[in-house]
């Protein structure tokens, strides 16, 4: 088979355009090749402009000279390989259409049985992957789950809208779509939709410029399921908070489920309305917590039975209490066990883990030591540090000294009396009654337990 | 070189550099190798976090990933985050449709409320199109401060490696592969004169190499330790 007159010309430009230039203008370029056309596809405006600007005449005059027809025409556009660009006939000179977006609009007007199913496939932008399987159940999230399967029960009519809020990385995206996948199972003619907040305004915008927005609304406006991720993007997106209120009320109206996440309640959103805020609470609202170390213990074992690998109790248990910030950080880690495990070809075993985790570990040790720790606890019960090294003994200065304490021997690798020579000269024993007062805190005290928990992501993220 | 006396402006030989995965010294990074070079083959989408020191070669190692997935007709994009001055993050919409993008120096627009907007977007449109995503940086994830804490646990989700740095034998096999590509022998001793000499990162052994290169050209001596002492001295 002959290599394309675009191959071609390719081989040539490498030797002649510096190698990042290549690599970044000229690589994400896709042609199209049509008897005596090239059409270029540029993945966006600002790559397409460049080109036009730095690269095109060059290579109009590389593919004259590389192909044995006098007249070849040369077009670039944006578009992508897999939604090509639209197949009209271009003008023989350099034509800058706007073609397909790789962007594929959620919302698409034709209305046909055949186009409806279709139009489904493109639209859901669900993960198949996240379902209730494989949602691993804790504490944590216990009430979100639970009113999650009421919601996939009977859509529409139990808690509508759902609210879904925590931090980042505890698993509000892996709800959402679990409930999406498991409507769509049980009715699979339903159009269910999930999409990133920014993904809506961006979409919106897109119509606005290509005069759909019409065709945007009625979508929308439309679906049965509607699933919103991360709504506190929509802050300061007047326009988009407007429409998406709109599209709220005759979601509701209609009976048609709505579900929101967002990294905090409904009333701490800033810079959305009050009454798309006030609506938000409408329905029910459930909080995510980060997982409890037996919980992160399951997840770990939970994502590796994914992967077909066995891992190994004190495994789970070394990366579940190393790694604690966040669901995110578990998997990284996991996946880099499993990678070094492909790699060696050794089984999994803790000495292995730690080994294949030592850049991981040492960086979080290199971070944490116990100055950092005795500077963090000191700023958050809003003492100085030379209280918790002092002899003082009250409760106000006691109970953080030991948080501080705890904290350095569950964090770093410092061994008993080091710790207690870091506070002040303090006896090794000090140290150790320290730690177990505050692990007997922790379950009979919320307040001891919360604060020691936020110091640890402090620390920790 | 001196000033004073006529001297010859050296030709440019165009292409010297040149990307490859052969042309990487692996040292102790085997396993990123490995891991790069499947995601070429496309065996599975993957979201892969590069770090280590300035001159550790992950530019290298980022545009090398792009040439080998061209050889197996996967497209892909490497855009130096470095340069972002230059560019607006309309720059990255859109690239989801490329089987690859290679973010480089991506801690450069940390703090920067627009990039890090339009990056954490790509993240998630990369996910949902089941593509991969190649990430690098000067430090580890978790010490870059990101003002968008949903961008941050983004970076620490996928498969992180720290960039080993090369010991010197590895150093200097680098720096005889770069003068051999600029067409000149670098003989072992002043190669590992340059290396107990000069800063140890390879970004700055590799811009005295080009150096040496136009100044012996120019000069028109072969590469000595006394003609390296001379230029050194300037």
């Amino acid at each position: 088979m002959s290599i394309s007159l675009w191959n071609r010309c390719l081989e040539k430009l490498e030797t002649e355009i510096p190698p990042q230039q290549f690599n970044t203008w000229i690589r994400p370029l896709h042609a199209i090749e049509e008897g005596n056309t090239i059409k270029l596809l540029a993945p966006n405006r600002f790559v397409l402009d460049w080109v036009e600007d730095k690269y095109i005449n060059d290579i109009s005059k590389l593919l004259v000279k590389l192909s044995d027809k006098k007249n070849i025409s040369l077009n670039i556009c944006i578009g992508s390989s897999n939604k090509a660009a639209s197949p009209e006939k271009v003008p023989s000179k350099i034509a800058k259409t706007e073609a397909s977006s790789s962007l594929v609009p959620a919302f698409q007007t034709n209305n046909s049985k055949e186009n409806k199913k279709n139009r489904y496939s493109v639209a859901t932008r669900l993960n198949k992957d996240y379902t209730f399987d494989t949602l691993v159940e804790g504490k944590s999230n216990q009430l979100a789950k639970a009113a999650a399967i009421q919601v996939v029960e009977s859509p529409g009519t139990s808690y509508n809208p759902l609210f879904v809020c925590g931090g980042v990385g505890l698993g509000k995206t892996h709800l959402m779509h679990a409930i999406g996948n498991h409507i769509l199972k049980k009715h699979p003619d339903s159009c269910v939709v999930y999409l990133h907040s920014e993904r809506f305004v961006a979409d919106m915008v897109k119509a606005l410029q290509h005069n759909t927005i019409n065709e945007f609304k009625r979508f929308y406006r439309s679906v049965d399921v509607l699933l919103i991720d991360d709504i506190q993007f929509f802050a300061g997106k007047d326009r988009s908070q407007e429409e998406f209120f709109h599209t709220f009320n005759a979601l509701l109206e209609g009976d048609h489920q709505i579900v929101l996440t967002c990294d905090r309640y409904p009333k701490e959103v800033s810079g959305v309305e009050e009454r798309l805020k006030s609506r938000f609470g409408w329905g029910l609202t459930v909080a995510i917590d980060p997982p409890e170390l037996e919980t992160r213990v399951a997840i770990l074992k939970c994502k590796a039975a994914l992967e077909n690998i066995d891992l190994p109790d004190d495994v789970a248990f070394l990366v579940g209490k190393r790694f604690q910030s966040n669901v995110r950080e578990l998997e990284g880690a996991l996946r880099r066990i499993i990678a070094y495990s492909n790699f060696t070809g050794r089984p999994v075993t803790l000495e292995f883990a730690r080994e294949a985790l030592k850049d991981l570990l040492a960086l979080q040790e290199k971070m944490v030591t116990i100055e950092n720790i005795k500077k963090t606890v000191a700023d958050y019960f809003k003492l100085r540090v030379v209280d918790l090294n002092s002899k003082r003994r009250n409760r106000s200065l006691a109970r953080p000294r030991q948080i501080a304490m705890a904290l350095s021997k569950n964090l770093t690798n410092h061994s008993l009396p080091e710790i207690g020579d870091a506070f002040g000269g303090r006896d090794h024993t000090t140290v150790l009654h320290a730690c177990r007062k505050i692990d007997e805190l922790c379950k009979t005290e919320p307040r001891i337990k919360e604060d020691y928990t936020n110091l640890y992501r402090i620390l920790t993220t | 070189m001196n000033l004073k006396q006529p001297s010859q402006l050296p030709l440019s030989f165009g292409q010297t550099e040149l990307f490859s995965f052969e042309h990487f010294v692996a040292g102790g990074n085997a396993e990123i190798i490995k891991r790069l070079l499947f995601c070429a083959a496309g065996s599975e989408p993957e979201t892969l976090f590069l770090w280590g020191r300035p001159g550790a070669g992950k530019s290298h190692l980022l545009q090398a990933l792009c040439t080998a997935s061209a050889e197996n007709e996967r497209a892909s994009v490497y855009l130096p985050l470095a340069e972002n001055r230059k560019f607006t993050p309309q720059l990255l919409e859109g690239l989801e449709a490329l089987s690859i993008v290679c973010l480089d120096d991506v801690d450069r627009i940390a703090g920067d409320e627009y990039w890090e907007h339009a990056v954490f977007n790509l993240f998630n449109r990369v996910r949902e199109e089941h593509h991969t995503l190649v990430l690098s940086a000067r430090a580890a994830p978790k010490s870059i401060r990101f003002s968008l804490a949903d961008l941050a646990s983004r970076m620490n989700w996928g498969l992180i490696y720290q960039l080993q740095d090369l010991d010197d034998a590895g150093k200097l096999e680098v720096l005889q592969q770069k003068a051999r590509a600029r067409r000149f022998e670098l003989p072992e001793e002043v190669g590992n004169y340059l290396i107990r000499r000069l800063p140890r990162d390879m970004h700055a052994l590799c811009q005295f190499l080009d150096r040496l290169d136009q100044a012996s050209l120019v000069a028109k001596r072969k590469l000595t330790i006394p003609f390296v002492k001379e230029i050194m001295t300037q």
